[in-house]
């Protein structure tokens, strides 16, 4: 298409790219203004100190905020740990639990629709809403689990959300329980794994497991690639969390890189060196999606050649 | 058509950089471009005009944060004020306690702040350096009694916002736990030792069998009533470190003195009511829940807690309470605080803002909030002048006037000093690295002492400002 659109054969293909432009400009604008604009800004201001008094008090500093970023910050290498074994947990168990959720509901099972529906809920809540509740799950003191622990078969109380050891995981457990939207495309992936392979490994008597790790997931490989793509850049992004719960603590093990970009930014109104922050996260998330592309090519299974 | 998408694009760039340009251009009135001394070189009465033609009605925001008590009465306050005014219209800007300090910040960096507004005081002495605040030195012109020394916030010595609230620290009890337990109420005006209130502690303490702290057989994992709750919200613990012969800041807020055995052991002893005498609950410090969710919620006997909670969350609990002293390490101290009411520089209605502040900060206009409990008056002659003592607390909202009198009233005029935020910048970042320094102390994965020595060279630079 993109060879063809550059030498228009005839009137009519111009006139329908003339048409496709002008649909394309309403979500041009928006991508200009609200993204690609603000992201030079935010690289700009990476390279400037500001106190956010007004439009006042820019100071260029050079690469003094990268500087002391990447050598004396006392949070910044720590948020990065944090945040990398966060995403590690995060991804991983999203992805298995997402799957197999997937597997069970795409079999012919009573109230299919039903349970569709369940899992895919916790997806639609507000986020805050949702780390609020497992807050009144969590919590050493009144929480559900702590009560059960404590009360019913009385042990000592965990500090789920409290003890430095079990925040991150406990936080990723929130997360996996959140990826209703994996599930979903997992399903529709699954529904395309094509019907003739899996009765033909069946016919050469092929168990259920080898059909599914050589015929399902060979098939379901493009649709695992992006779902693991989208769950690697949502969850290294986290902030919510950190914001609605935890305050980054205990100490710093729950401090993401995105919640230290907001407590330099809007806590200290350390703009500019906020905006380095955000810079360094855009770097990360950069470089583990090109890890990702790079070694997809390894795995991926792909049925269908380039347009 | 390559070509034309591409001039397009470019008219896009373009426009947009001018229009974000544009507004850069905009002046800020009245800020106050010297940091070194903002709020001293522009009197009042000089300020710029209003940008509002005469004669038109000028309507000014006021931002505040609260609970809904607050609200309501914040409310009324408004209300009173624009019935009696004929040419400023005051509208509320309600903003979460909790993201008070980043929404103004951010509304800073947009050039938006509101008019005027109560602040946190964290961010107090940050904002009038950056020429955030406007000056509000006529504030209290010509007045008989002045608000407290120890509630004003001072840039090198000059002040630059004075707390539109007081608000003490003091130790709120639950009467009925004492009255089962069998022990005398805790005395309003000589306070407990920290060793007497530790073992009260223990006797109030009770596990599942009704077993106190101080039984061999005590269960510390079945616990359904503790003794107390010493709030550990990061900049209360100030008052410990004071208590126990130690100082965060030099007296004159020159130094950062944190890292000392003293102060060491005073959050050590904090700690160690969760994690050694388990008296009380386990609380993370991040936020002030040690009434509402202890005291108030009605299994904790003892706890620690600010003046305000008298009306924001005391009077609607379903036992007799009782208030006293603080316990004593070495020294009996308690500190004060209260946010200032400031006038932004960034607002285009500076007379009118600064009509409102002063207005509002006499007592007579914010007297709601005063007879509710939620504020203690700023003025001195408050605390010493009996006849005007009594006008305030002498009603059913406070407990018995000797009580409250003897406990918080003259606490605070003999034995309190200024929170760190009064005379040292940055306590927003200071208080927020301590916090997260401090998280494994209260787990017990880490000591105080050595927390603190961690903590030391990093709190060192936030205080220098660098």
């Amino acid at each position: 298409m993109s060879k063809r659109s550059k030498k228009p054969r005839n009137a009519l293909m111009r006139a329908e790219n003339r048409t496709a432009y002008l649909c394309l400009i309403p979500s041009i604008i928006g991508l200009i203004f609200l993204t690609y604009v603000p992201l030079l800004e935010v690289f700009g201001l990476s390279f400037f100190s500001w106190k956010g008094n007004g439009f006042k008090g820019f100071t260029f500093v050079g690469l003094q905020n990268y500087v002391k970023l990447l050598t004396t910050d006392p949070y910044f290498k720590t948020s990065v740990a944090v945040t990398l074994y966060y995403t590690f947990m995060a991804v991983i168990g999203s992805m298995i639990y997402s799957l197999i959720i997937a597997l069970l509901l795409n079999r012919k099972i009573p109230a299919r629709g039903f349970w569709r529906a369940i899992f895919y809920l916790p997806y639609l809540l507000p986020a805050v809403a949702v780390y609020l509740g497992w807050n009144w799950l969590y919590n050493i003191n009144y929480g559900l689990f702590n009560f059960i622990l404590n009360r019913v078969f009385g042990l000592p109380r965990v500090g789920f959300v409290n003890d430095a050891k079990l925040v991150a995981p406990s936080l990723a457990l929130v997360s996996v329980w959140l990826a209703g939207n994996l599930i979903v495309i997992f399903l529709a992936g699954l529904q395309n794994v094509p019907k003739t392979y899996l009765e033909a490994a069946e016919v050469d008597g092929a168990n259920s497991w080898q059909r599914f790790w050589h015929i399902t997931v060979p098939c379901m490989s493009p649709i695992i690639f992006y779902n693991l793509l989208m769950a690697l850049i949502t969850n290294l992004q986290v902030i919510t969390p950190a914001l609605a719960l935890t305050k980054g603590g205990p100490g710093s093990s729950s401090r993401f890189v995105s919640y230290v970009m907001y407590q330099y930014a809007f806590e200290s109104r350390k703009f500019g060196y906020a905006a380095a922050v955000s810079v360094m996260l855009f770097i990360l998330i950069g470089i583990f999606t090109v890890i990702l592309f790079a070694t997809s090519k390894s795995w991926m299974f792909s049925q269908g050649g380039d347009d | 058509m390559k070509k034309l998408f591409a001039i397009l694009l470019c008219v896009l760039l373009v426009a947009a950089l001018f229009v974000g340009c544009n507004n850069t251009d905009k002046p800020a009135e009245t800020g106050s471009k010297d940091t070194n001394a903002p709020a001293t070189n522009a009197p009042a009465t000089n300020a710029p005009a209003t940008d509002a033609p005469s004669g038109e009605k000028v309507t000014i925001t006021y931002s505040y944060w609260g609970t809904p008590e607050e609200a309501r009465d914040t409310q009324a306050i408004l209300d009173k004020f624009n019935a009696e005014n004929d040419h400023i219209f005051v509208e509320l800007l309600a903003i979460p306690n909790e993201q008070y300090t980043t929404t103004l910040n951010s509304m800073a960096a947009g050039n938006q702040l509101p008019d005027c507004g109560i602040m946190n005081e964290n961010g107090v002495l940050d904002f009038a350096a950056d020429g955030l605040l406007a000056d509000v030195s006529s504030m209290y012109e010509g007045a008989s009694s002045m608000p407290l020394d120890s509630i004003t916030f001072k840039s090198n010595g000059v002040p630059v916002a004075y707390s539109g609230a007081n608000e003490a620290l003091f130790l709120y009890y639950n009467k009925d736990m004492f009255d089962a337990a069998n022990l005398a109420y805790p005395d309003a005006r000589t306070p407990m030792s920290w060793d007497e209130f530790v073992n009260t502690a223990k006797l109030l303490t009770l596990d599942a069998n009704g077993k106190n702290a101080t039984d061999p057989d005590f269960d510390p994992n079945n616990i359904v009533q503790y003794g107390c709750n010493v709030d550990n919200w990061t900049w209360q613990l100030e008052v410990w470190a004071l208590s126990n012969g130690g100082r965060w800041f030099s007296e004159d807020g020159s130094a950062c003195t944190i890292n000392s055995p003293e102060v060491a052991e005073s959050i050590q002893k904090v700690a160690d009511l969760y994690l050694v005498e388990h008296v009380a609950q386990y609380r993370d410090g991040l936020e002030d829940s040690g009434i509402q969710s202890t005291i108030a919620a009605g299994n904790v006997a003892m706890a620690t807690g600010g003046a305000w909670n008298v009306g924001t969350c005391m009077n609607t609990v379903e036992f007799n309470y009782g208030v006293a002293r603080l316990p004593v390490m070495k020294n009996e101290v308690t500190i004060v605080t209260g946010g200032p009411q400031v006038v932004f520089s960034q607002t285009k209605h500076l007379p009118e803002a600064l009509e409102f502040i002063r207005w509002y900060s006499q007592i007579e206009n914010n007297w709601g909030l005063v007879e509710s409990g939620i504020w203690m008056p700023t003025l001195e002659e408050y605390y010493t002048n009996e006849e005007l003592t009594h006008k305030w607390v002498d009603n059913p909202n406070f407990p018995p006037y000797d009580e409250y009198k003897a406990a918080v009233v003259d606490y605070t005029m003999e034995k309190s000093v200024s929170t760190c935020w009064y005379y040292v910048p940055h306590t927003n970042e200071f208080l927020e690295y301590l916090r997260s320094e401090l998280g494994p102390v209260w787990t017990g994965d880490k000591t105080a002492a050595e927390a603190l020595a961690g903590a030391d060279a990093h709190l060192q630079e936030i205080f220098k400002g660098e």
